[in-house]
């Protein structure tokens, strides 16, 4: 048994080898931006915080999404997995979405002239954040892992419902952060080619960032589960007078 | 670890929180959504003040339009800047304290925070850019005013 556990911590060669794939990626995604990629008319080089703040912005959004997802499964068929995968995403989204403001007050500063105002897009990416510390705040104070998955799973969703606002926030609110540059419906792209390609691909990066750490973190939760519930187990142990003797 | 009621008690459970959950956050959606297009309304444009101007009168406000074109001039000395505000509709002399922001200029989008003094001239304190979301490389660089007019709505 204790063998095999340890066996099962070791991270697995071919993780190793997706994360030497991503951080050669992430430079060039790097010299994309940064290098290549022209400046903006208006922004000059500025612009070039707009691909670290845009495509983690948008894995931020992917990864709140996901633990929605694996939230409402928990929900649905109560297996321990599906909360484990929820955790793993919602911590992902805690990060991104906490560098999402970082990054973006570092780029409004010189170009919006203010590091933060409360307008409807940023006051509801802070909500954002709040509610996924809220997450962890929560099952923190709960020990029955059943009611823990559950009570958190709820605010996941909350927060997944927060994001259509979140997104179309610049269209349907008058905003300080700009609109859209790429509208989902096909009616155009507002950005020059290059830009537009370096953005994707570093969305690409992000979100293999995202995938690698989701998959690490699913294998420690696993790991994590099975010692909690191997604790349970042996913490409740019936006594010989019939009754439940805590150790 | 939890209770076994009949399959079919179960499912009609679950049905049950199912409608009702969605229900829930459909209102809580809906009052969002009215909170922040009411309340939240980020910034007024200045034909919006020309319509009621008693509605903001002794009160801070935010104003958002185009730097209009061959206005602005800049007294270094007393860092003091003056440009017109305008939306195409309605402009309004602005007085604003301190240094233009690095991507101000002619028929960029600005939000100034102040208010109007009694000649109607705004007095503002803070300056802030709102740039449209079309990004392009300088060397086909001409400015769309229709689109940055657009992105004022």
């Amino acid at each position: 048994m204790t063998t095999e556990t340890r066996g099962r911590w070791e991270r697995p060669m071919w993780m190793k080898a997706w994360a030497a794939v991503i951080v050669a990626l992430f430079a060039v995604g790097a010299y994309l931006g940064l290098v290549w990629s022209p400046p903006d008319v208006n922004q000059g080089n500025l612009i070039r915080i707009m691909y670290a703040h845009v495509s983690i912005a948008w894995i931020g959004f992917v990864a709140v999404g996901f633990t929605a997802l694996f939230a409402a499964l928990f929900l649905w068929r109560s297996k321990r997995m599906d909360d484990v995968r929820a955790v793993a995403s919602a911590e992902m989204a805690l990060l991104f979405s906490s560098l999402t403001i970082i990054g973006g007050m570092t780029y409004s500063r010189p170009t919006l002239n203010t590091f933060w105002t409360w307008d409807a897009k940023l006051t509801l990416t802070a909500l954002m954040v709040a509610l996924l510390v809220g997450y962890f705040i929560v099952r923190s104070l709960i020990d029955d892992p059943v009611r823990r998955g559950r009570v958190s799973a709820v605010v996941a969703i909350v927060v997944a419902a927060s994001l259509p606002f979140n997104y179309l926030a610049a269209e349907w609110f008058r905003t300080l952060h700009p609109s859209r540059s790429i509208s989902l419906d096909g009616s155009g792209v507002t950005m020059a080619p290059e830009m537009l390609m370096t953005l994707l691909f570093n969305t690409f990066v992000a979100g293999l960032v995202y995938a690698w750490f989701m998959v690490d973190r699913v294998r420690l939760g696993r790991l994590e589960a099975q010692l909690e519930a191997e604790r349970q187990a042996h913490e409740a142990v019936p006594s010989t007078e019939g009754g439940v003797v805590r150790v | 670890m939890r209770r076994a009621p009949g399959r079919r008690g179960m499912a009609g459970r679950r049905a049950l929180y199912a409608i009702l959950g969605v229900g829930v956050l459909g209102a809580a959606g809906f009052m969002i959504f009215q909170a922040l297009s009411t309340s939240l309304v980020y910034f007024i444009l200045p034909n919006e003040y020309a319509q009621n101007p008693a509605q903001f009168e002794d009160r801070r406000i935010r104003l958002g339009g185009l730097v209009a074109p061959q206005s602005v001039l800049f007294d270094d000395e007393r860092l003091q800047l003056t440009f017109l505000v305008t939306d195409g509709i309605q402009e309004y002399h602005v007085r604003h304290t301190g240094s233009p922001p690095e991507l101000f200029k002619e028929n960029a989008g600005v939000v100034i925070e102040g208010t109007f003094d009694a000649s109607d001239v705004f007095m503002s304190d803070n300056l802030l850019i709102k740039h449209s979301e079309v990004y392009e490389a300088p060397e086909d660089g001409h400015i769309d005013i229709e689109a940055l007019r657009e992105s004022l709505q």
